[in-house]
């Protein structure tokens, strides 16, 4: 996060005689494109962790007054910003305070809304593109909910009959049968939950944008590209090699799907300690990418069709970190084709469309603006293949914190096969984790609940 | 003049002629009445004596001290937690099961240690004769004969949280007033209690004893302006063992080595041999006929107080779930008697078409009635009005106990006892903490089903009666019948006072045996290679190449403690005895640290206590006024039981806290 202004607010807690409590942190502004983030930290190790980031090696700041300070990478004393530090001893004795904000808690006590709905409106009004509404839209509605709900609903119905069997199968008229019910449905909905987690996080990707990179070497016309798709000057372009030498992001509306766009230094070996810092970022921002534009000068092609494919292939080799992920998205943008005659561009035309395994492939000009068009349209398609349609198939995962409850479900759902003949109670032990887990989403599951399913498809006669 | 009866030190087990009067009680003051001589009542008296505390005990029959009004047995999953809890904090019903007990059995023994579920058949008399002869030869303890019509009333103390204060309590038939710290009300199904059988209702709490407690109900409803609900239950007829053709039936077996409930016992009363078995049969379509006819001559089944959903008359059954079979268990009442009590066949009809209902069924087609089955239909104080150490949070000095808060069964009623005594006594533990202004003990749902079962009642209230089974305790793994002892009698020994030094030594030379073993267990380290040539029939996978200790090696479901001694005779062969428990606690401890920490968080939030007057109007605190009316209505004595109110949300309870601490800090700066 390219934080303009950072704040990290640092609450120490009431230690207690029960002993040891979380200590908890969020960003508790939005993320992405906000002018100031404002870090929270709260727990009993806060103290610890303000001086850390704050770089105060003993004291800690007065009680409640901002203090200006470097935040720093605890592990590298790497400064990442500057910003105002603010220490507020015991605030708030240990209580993990509900995970999302103090609206999605109060909408969802009204009763008026569950969880992940309250979570849809409140991605409603941040939602700054047309996908992003429309799957806001769908989840306030309850979609997300409604699968949530059902997958909660079928494992409260398990776990009951699991329940039932411990609790009364022994002189009561409750059948062995009642588990082989549960034997299936449980890996039904764990395959259920699975496949959802597997969306490649669209999603998430949907509503905190997707992270684009223009990247290659020096002076092939990225910045020309950041500027044409910003609509703006927003990057400086010279003809000098190495003029941009820091990231520059925007964040951009492409076809209705949200965009971090990132400007990137050139990639080349240099002995200027700025550039060269600029160049290890770009490679850092590679990294991270989900879809990586990587720019070719078509004026550096070689002059022999044939030998073009090699040379893109290594030049890609050399922008793409290696072991690089199959999953990330990459267009190769051959620039400045308004510089080559006609015959040698259909003559490159020719080779690509016979090599498959290189990326896709646009021919542009950033100058003449040809072949821009097809680049748009063909970025879009990546987009949407990222982002899916929010109005098809299934609602998407949208928060990383229902990822992290649907994978610690998934996870407990195996304790049941494990012990299943060997300790019931362990393998009912797996189901009510999973439940729970399932309940930080879309609210607690309680013991009369279970009780109440008990009782409505069983006899119970002692 | 009441009769005053006291019984000294006798040989153990004495018969009732021996229990003589002593002299006029009326002028005496005592720290503790206890009124009730059921499960909660002997349990709650005796606990007040064990503490210290100079105690009374109010009982109509002292004959009926110690009857198993209803099933004869106890136990069972869920309710056997419970019996091994009320042991471990040094109660009778442990004890008195292992001396009463003619068939024990461990249910659920497939299913995994934590649900396990000790069970046992009693012998009526000798449960009555156990629990008498403690009683009556305590110290400290008087017990008299009598009906309490109402109790003394006075002003709250100003300094403590209450609208009231109770001083004693007035006896009936203009009999005395007798003073006293705390009241413990303990009376069952007697608080306006009536009976019911066909269209016949009559008053009492049990067939063939005087109805009692008119005055109290009054008492409770009228003066102390308490909440009064009415629930109902029932109890089958018993049927005449020599008229029963058990060939038709099927054989349960006791099992073949009895488990005693009690930590201190090694071994139960009856021999293994001496066991008696029970019979299963099952209920045909003439039974469902018989239930339909009876229904306009019923007037028990058409109320609609709450009844049981899981201790159901065979009416609702039948009307439930129609067309179907339903289990009878036929379960002798005792090892000389002639009754059998058959489980299942609660019923309020008619005493002929009882007679009809049973016949149906080919075991008992020739059966013929001893007593008919009826109904009961009782008041009972809606527990959400106590504190979760069983004190009514309007009434100083008054404790609640056993089934008039709602609850069923001998040993959710004896379960209710050991955190009542705590302001209750003028010389225990308790009278400090409260000098000290800490709040009085209660056993959280952390570390007990006891825990779990006062929580619920005066958190959620009771819509039915209420019932242990184990899905109610979110901490299961942890809350074994195994462990009750190490959970609970440390803590009853040091915090609570109401256990002896005898049983307190015994858990702690436990707790040294297994920590001991666990870490011997430890020091041995082995290759997997090693292993398998020591104990060759355990499948150790290939692919482990790491070393394994003794106790990962417990986590091999076919490898038990003494395999691993025979194999190690000289370092593990002292812990033999503990050889079950080390298995369960090898195989547990990886779950059990798991839930540690939802555990510790539990605890924190139970240790923020709201004040008893807190206003929830107040405009000071952020909250909803539907979160205010809740929590208004449930008045919550700490954070944690607020939480698990339904409506109450996280946010409401951070406000809270907020609030709570704010006030709290202020009030001390004062």
């Amino acid at each position: 996060v390219n934080w303009q202004s950072c704040c990290v607010r640092c609450d120490s807690s009431v230690s207690s005689a029960a002993g040891p409590v979380d200590t908890i942190y969020a960003l508790s502004s939005g993320q992405g494109r906000c002018g100031v983030a404002v870090v929270r930290v709260s727990g009993p190790a806060a103290g610890g962790a303000l001086r850390s980031v704050a770089g105060l090696s003993r004291a800690l700041p007065a009680p409640r007054t901002a203090l200006l300070r470097s935040i720093l990478n605890p592990q590298t004393n790497e400064v990442l910003d500057r910003g105002l530090v603010l220490w507020f001893p015991g605030s708030l004795p240990g209580l993990r305070p509900a995970e999302a904000g103090e609206f999605t808690q109060r909408a969802f006590h009204a009763g008026k809304l569950d969880l992940t709905e309250v979570e849809g409106l409140g991605d409603l009004i941040h939602a700054e593109t047309e996908a992003q509404r429309r799957q806001a839209l769908r989840q306030m509605a309850g979609d997300l909910g409604q699968l949530y709900n059902d997958w909660s609903q079928r494992l409260k119905r398990c776990l009951a009959h699991v329940e039932a069997f411990i609790d009364f199968s022994e002189g009561d008229l409750i059948e062995d049968g009642v588990l082989n019910q549960v034997d299936l449905d449980v890996p039904q909905l764990q395959m259920e939950i699975e496949n959802h987690l597997c969306d490649e996080r669209r999603g998430e990707r949907l509503r905190s944008g997707v992270q684009v990179v223009i990247a290659g070497s020096t002076n092939v016309g990225k910045s020309s590209l950041f500027n044409i798709l910003c609509q703006r000057p927003a990057a400086i372009v010279s003809p000098i090699a190495g003029t941009t030498r820091d990231i520059v992001e925007t964040s951009l509306d492409i076809g209705g799907f949200p965009v971090l766009l990132s400007d990137t230094a050139g990639l080349r070996d240099t002995g200027d300690c700025v550039e060269k810092e600029g160049v290890r970022r770009a490679r850092h921002m590679v990294e991270l990418a989900d879809v990586t534009l990587v720019l070719v000068d078509s004026t550096q092609l070689p002059q022999e069709p044939p030998m073009v494919s090699g040379f893109l292939r290594e030049y890609l080799m050399n922008v793409l970190p290696s072991g690089n992920n199959y999953k990330q998205q990459r267009l190769l943008i051959l620039n400045k084709i308004d510089l080559l005659p006609k015959e040698h561009i259909s003559a490159i035309q020719n080779v690509l469309t016979q090599t498959s395994d290189l990326a896709p492939v646009c021919i542009l000009s950033c100058h003449s603006r040809e072949g821009l068009e097809r680049f748009l349209t063909l970025l879009q398609d990546r987009l949407k293949t990222l982002c899916g349609d929010p109005l098809a198939g299934s609602p998407s995962l949208t928060q990383t914190r229902h990822r992290a409850h649907l994978q610690n479900c998934v996870e407990a759902l195996n304790q049941y096969y494990q012990y299943r003949n060997v300790d019931l109670a362990l393998a009912a032990e797996g189901l009510r984790l999973g439940l729970s887990s399932l309940g930080r989403i879309t609210g607690k599951v309680g013991a009369e609940e279970i009780l109440d399913v008990i009782f409505r498809d069983f006899c119970i006669g002692k | 003049m009441l009769p005053v009866r006291r019984l000294l030190a006798q040989p153990r087990f004495p018969s009732f002629s021996l229990a003589r009067s002593s002299s006029n009680s009326s002028h005496k003051r005592y720290d503790v009445i206890v009124v009730g001589g059921g499960h909660a009542g002997t349990e709650a008296a005796a606990a007040a004596t064990r503490i210290g505390a100079e105690t009374l005990l109010i009982t109509q029959k002292i004959q009926t001290i110690g009857a198993l009004s209803c099933n004869p047995s106890m136990g069972g999953i869920g309710k056997g937690h419970l019996v091994k809890e009320v042991d471990a904090l040094d109660g009778l019903m442990g004890r008195a099961g292992d001396y009463a007990g003619v068939h024990f059995s461990i249910l659920n023994r497939r299913k995994g240690p934590a649900v396990w579920g000790p069970r046992a058949q009693l012998d009526r008399s000798r449960y009555k004769e156990f629990i008498q002869s403690e009683l009556l030869n305590m110290p400290r303890l008087t017990v008299i004969e009598g009906s309490v019509e109402g109790l003394l009333v006075s002003a709250a103390d100003p300094e403590q949280p209450g609208k009231h204060r109770v001083t004693g309590v007035r006896m009936a038939d203009g009999g005395d007033k007798i003073l006293c710290s705390s009241v413990v009300l303990t009376t069952g199904t007697f608080l306006s209690g009536s009976l019911f059988m066909g269209r016949t209702t009559s008053p009492g709490g049990r067939m063939g004893e005087a109805p009692s407690c008119a005055g109290l109900s009054h008492s409770l409803k009228e003066v102390l302006g308490l909440k009064l609900g009415r629930l109902k239950t029932g109890t089958p007829p018993r049927i005449i063992r020599e008229t029963v053709n058990f060939s038709l039936t099927q054989l349960q077996l006791p099992d073949p080595q009895p488990t005693p409930f009690s930590f201190i016992n090694t071994h139960t009363h009856c021999k293994p041999e001496e066991q008696i078995p029970c019979h299963l049969t099952v209920t045909t379509p003439g039974v469902d006929r018989v239930v339909r006819e009876s229904l306009p001559v019923n007037s028990h089944v058409q109320q609609d107080t709450k009844g049981p959903r899981y201790c159901p008359s065979i009416e609702s059954r039948v009307l439930r779930f129609p067309g179907r079979q339903h289990q009878v268990w036929l379960e002798p009442e005792g090892l000389n008697s002639d009754l059998i009590y058959p489980q299942g066949l609660s019923m309020t009809m008619p005493p002929e078409l009882q007679l009809r209902l049973i016949r149906e069924i080919p075991a008992l087609s020739q059966a013929e009635i001893h007593t008919p089955g009826y109904g009961v239909q009782y008041d009972f104080v809606c527990p959400t009005q106590l504190f979760p150490w069983l004190q009514l949070k309007s009434v100083q000095g008054l404790f609640l106990a056993g089934q008039i808060n709602g609850t069923t069964g001998y040993e959710e009623a004896a379960a209710q006892v050991p955190v009542f005594p705590l302001r209750a006594c003028g010389r225990g533990v308790n009278a400090g903490r409260t000098a000290l202004s800490l709040p009085p003990l209660s056993l959280s749902r952390t570390e007990s089903y006891i825990g779990v079962l006062i929580d619920d009642l005066v958190v959620h209230g009771v819509t039915e009666p209420y019932r242990m089974f184990t899905s109610r305790a979110e901490f299961r793994t942890s809350l074994r019948p195994d462990n009750a002892d190490l959970r609970l009698t440390p803590k009853g020994r040091e915090e609570i006072g109401c256990v002896s030094q005898h049983r307190y030594q015994e858990a702690v030379r436990v707790q040294q045996g297994l920590t001991e073993a666990l870490s011997t267990l430890n020091s041995i380290s082995l290759s997997p290679p090693c292993w398998r040539e020591k104990l060759s029939d355990v499948g150790i996978s290939e692919n482990k190449s790491t070393l394994i200790s003794g106790e990962e090696m417990l986590l091999y479901t076919d490898v038990s403690f003494s395999m691993l001694a025979s194999t190690f005779p000289d370092l593990l062969s002292p812990y033999l005895e503990f050889a079950e428990r080390i298995k369960i606690e090898a195989v547990y401890r990886p779950h059990c640290e798991k839930q540690q920490r939802e555990m510790e968080r539990m605890r924190e939030e139970e240790s923020l206590s709201l004040p008893p007057d807190f206003d929830y109007f107040s405009q000071q605190v952020s909250l909803s006024n539907e979160v205010r009316e809740i929590l208004d209505r449930a008045r919550p004595s700490t954070l944690g039981a607020a939480m698990r109110l339904k409506g109450v949300t996280p946010a409401a309870t951070v406000h809270l806290l907020n609030y709570v601490t704010k006030t709290d800090r202020k009030t001390r700066g004062k």
